[in-house]
């Protein structure tokens, strides 16, 4: 038994120490310890002189979560008393200890030795050594590592302890479980459907004047992060709904956001269209080269769309990109002084002075995304959106319970296409300038990125996965270069909790009281 | 009007090979209105290669279906299931993410019209559609018996139940023929009689001509007005249920040759016992 305890909690404290040694390596251990200062002190934190506490809290914390999930993984029929769970706890912050203990003899054997190690690791400064090193000697910084790996284990220990021997949820917690059976929120809905409506009107009102409360920066971010609702939702229609998988969607974007640019711009045509008229040339447009897109695999079972859209997107990118359709499209300097919407002279009667320009864009978009919010939500609750769901389920039965799979293949595609035609002309005159280093293969991967985070045909997790996707980075800003990491981390970790996506699709409930037979057999006449 | 055709399918010299192997040679058979037929034979007889025939899945080698005398070949399966052939699956086959009647709704598709142009501006006929079919779909459940499973989800349905699911969904749309594939298969007694029971009811309260295939012997000799022998893709004995019981052939393909002892052993069983009633 001990022989198993200690083997098992040797592997895990090697796993801490790993996770240590690597967080060290790329310097994400100074720069989390920083961040704490800076949360707890109020932003007064050096670069250069980190305090030793909250480095040896980093570290810490690491073996701690170690810890605690080495504890919990035992069945619930066995449990651990405690003098094995302070064994293995020792073993783990003593393995883990010793490792992250080696590592910084050599990286301060080398400081010593005025060696720089910045050329093999980039991230490692002197300055970042000597934090690594508490600020103090070889010597001494390894007495305070093993103290805080000890420390995090022991912490880890006693706090598992202690919910074992309460073995009940705490009282707060218990008490929340209790309200939220008291209210039951969805059987109020049931009830009087007029609370969900009232609720829902609240959240347009609040959402319609946030425009008006934040700021030039948020303001930004917000635009994108709607304008990637708006292809989410078109591509939830395809993917989510239709179970089709479309690799090159931003193939799509591009189409409609080339096509206004064309349409408003001064050069090379000249025609600068109204906006409105250009928006619904250029949603066709796409829609039109999703039905060319949609015509050889209509009839074809499988994943050939993905391969057939990724080749799209990449010819429709090559060729703005080309010498050939530099005439028309600009080659690789794109087109400039893309038309924007003229503000109507509405706003000024009632504001007094007309909205800044960025405010009254952000409210288009607005507008733009709860007309497609309000079509997705039609077609996924209808016979159309049931086809597709069906399709997605089993494409052999839905067609012999007479669903005409390949028109209704090329319909998803079609409107998703259109969707994203609109979503592209709506992002190329907010930027007023369109080029094709922006329709790279990447946007194709993060709006899939959106529909499958936020939970695949479903409407608010798509919402939600569009605010994850483009919103959640620019939150994270101030982990500057890691936050691509950290946000990895991130949706490795949502998609183990919550493999189905973050808001899974609820079935509707749809039930009536039933007839009689009589009516059945009049019904079934055929 | 015209006049009523003598049989709602008829299929003539049906032969399907797959590569080099024959899986039905040269089957027939008629099916008259409102009648229950049952196909037999032992596994890989090419039971279920006949049945994907009749319903679009395969097209035949050579031969012709015809359904209430049109010829039905090589048609795609859902334009099948809009002149009224429905079926259900040997492994059950449910749409298990969506809900019980959201399967039923799918089941209807061949009889709505509404289109995506009528949903987007939700137009009075999608509106009264909508209505209709799930009220639709809500008296099949109940006919099958499961009103009060209406919105789960398929998936976490029984197994017996799931079964009724695939026949309210076969029923959305107006099937005049129901084509039934194992519809007893892996159930225990009492849910055998009974599907026996719904079955019956499906001929005699919805006027739904129905060919089953089915293992179970009880099932088959107690509903069947007709039965179909196939062995080896061939056609090897076709009648009623008595008849079938004392064919030496069917017999032989059950049992293996050198039975006709057992043959003359069971007639004579018969025999006493109907001495005895």
């Amino acid at each position: 038994m001990m022989k198993t305890i200690l083997s098992k909690s040797s592997k895990f404290g090697i796993v801490a120490g790993i996770i240590l040694i690597f967080c060290e390596m790329i310097n994400l251990t100074s720069t989390l310890a920083e961040i704490l200062e800076k949360l707890f002190t109020g932003g007064t934190a050096a670069k250069n002189a980190i305090t030793p506490f909250y480095m040896g809290l980093v570290v810490g914390l690491i073996v701690f979560f170690t810890t605690i999930n080495f504890l919990r993984t035992r069945n619930s029929q066995k449990k651990y008393s405690f003098g094995q769970g302070f064994f293995a706890a020792i073993t783990i912050s003593i393995v883990s200890g010793l490792l992250i203990s080696l590592l910084n003899i050599i990286l301060g054997s080398y400081l010593v030795n005025g060696k720089d190690v910045r050329v093999y690791l980039e991230a490692l400064a002197p300055d970042v050594i000597r934090a690594f090193l508490f600020q103090t000697d070889i010597r001494q910084a390894v007495t305070y590592y093993f103290m805080s790996t000890i420390l995090g284990s022991m912490a880890a220990l006693i706090l598992f302890w202690i919910s074992q021997k309460t073995n009940q949820p705490a009282k707060s917690v218990r008490a929340f479980t209790h309200l939220k059976e008291k209210i039951q929120i969805g059987r109020a809905f049931e009830r009087y459907p007029a609370i969900k409506t009232v609720l829902i009107l609240l959240l347009i009102i609040a959402f319609l004047l946030l425009p008006l409360v934040i700021n030039a920066y948020t303001i930004s971010v917000l635009g994108i992060v709607l304008i990637y609702a708006i292809m989410g939702l078109g591509l939830n229609l395809i993917v989510g709904l239709s179970g089709q998988l479309v690799f090159g969607y931003v193939a799509f974007f591009a189409l409609g956001a080339y096509t206004f640019g064309l349409l408003t711009a001064p050069k090379p045509f000249g025609i600068e269209m109204n906006f409105w008229l250009a928006l619904l040339v250029s949603l066709i447009v796409a829609g039109i080269g999703g039905f060319l897109v949609g015509l050889p695999i209509m009839n074809l079972r499988g994943d050939y769309l993905a391969i057939v859209t990724l080749g799209f997107a990449e010819i429709v990118r090559i060729l703005i990109n080309s010498n050939l359709m530099a005439d028309y499209t600009g080659g690789p300097q794109g087109i400039k002084n893309i038309g924007q919407p003229i503000q109507p002279s509405i706003f000024e009667k009632y504001f007094g002075e007309p909205l800044e320009d960025n405010v009254w864009f952000l409210y288009l978009i607005i507008f733009v995304f709860l007309i497609v919010l309000y079509a997705a939500f039609r077609l996924q609750y209808s016979r159309t959106g049931r086809s597709w769901e069906a399709m997605r389920e089993d494409e052999t039965v839905a067609q012999a319970c007479g669903v005409t799979t390949s028109s209704y293949k090329v319909l998803a595609i079609v409107i998703g296409a259109a969707i994203a035609g609109a979503a592209g002309a709506l992002y190329a005159s907010r930027n007023t300038y369109t080029g094709p280093s922006e329709y790279a293969f990447m946007v194709s991967v993060n709006a899939l990125a959106v529909v499958v985070v936020g939970g695949m045909g479903s409407i608010p997790g798509t919402l939600l996965g569009a605010f994850i996707i483009k919103g959640l980075p620019e939150l994270l800003r101030d982990l500057e270069n890691y936050r691509m990491v950290v946000f990895g981390a991130l949706l490795i970790v949502m998609m183990i909790i919550r493999p189905e996506g973050i808001w899974p699709v609820k079935r509707r409930k749809l039930s009536v009281a039933p007839e009689s037979i009589e009516i059945l057999k009049e019904d079934l006449k055929p | 009007m015209t006049k009523k055709p003598s049989y709602v399918l008829e299929a003539e010299n049906i032969t399907i090979n797959f590569g080099g192997l024959t899986a039905v040679n040269d089957v027939s058979l008629q099916v008259p209105f409102e009648s229950i037929i049952s196909i037999i034979g032992p596994n890989g007889a090419g039971k279920t290669t006949f049945f994907n025939c009749i319903s679009g899945f395969y097209a035949c080698d050579n031969g012709t279906v015809f359904f209430q005398e049109r010829p039905i070949n090589g048609i795609p399966t859902d334009e099948i299931a809009n002149l009224g052939i429905s079926r259900t699956y040997q492994n059950i086959r449910l749409f298990t993410n969506m809900s019980v009647i959201e399967n039923v709704l799918i089941g209807q598709q061949p009889r709505l019209r509404s289109t995506c142009i009528d949903t987007l501006f939700q137009t009075f006929r999608n509106r009264r559609e909508e209505k209709q079919s799930i009220q639709k779909a809500c008296n099949l459940l109940d006919f099958v018996g499961l009103g009060a499973y209406a919105d789960d989800v398929a998936n976490n349905l029984p197994y017996g139940a799931q079964r009724r699911l695939e026949i309210a969904r076969a029923l959305g749309n107006n099937p005049h023929l129901l084509l039934l594939d194992e519809p007893c298969a892996g159930m225990n007694p009492h849910e055998t009689s009974a599907m026996i029971e719904l079955i019956n009811t499906l001929r005699s309260q919805l006027k739904i001509t129905i060919v089953l295939i089915e293992h179970d012997m009880k099932v088959v000799m107690n509903i069947s007005d007709s039965i179909l022998v196939l062995d080896h893709g061939e056609k090897i004995a076709q009648g009623t249920p008595d008849e079938i019981q004392s064919n030496q052939k069917v017999i032989e393909a059950y049992l293996g040759s050198g039975t006709e002892n057992l043959v003359e052993k069971y007639s004579r069983r018969k025999a006493d016992k109907g001495k005895l009633d």
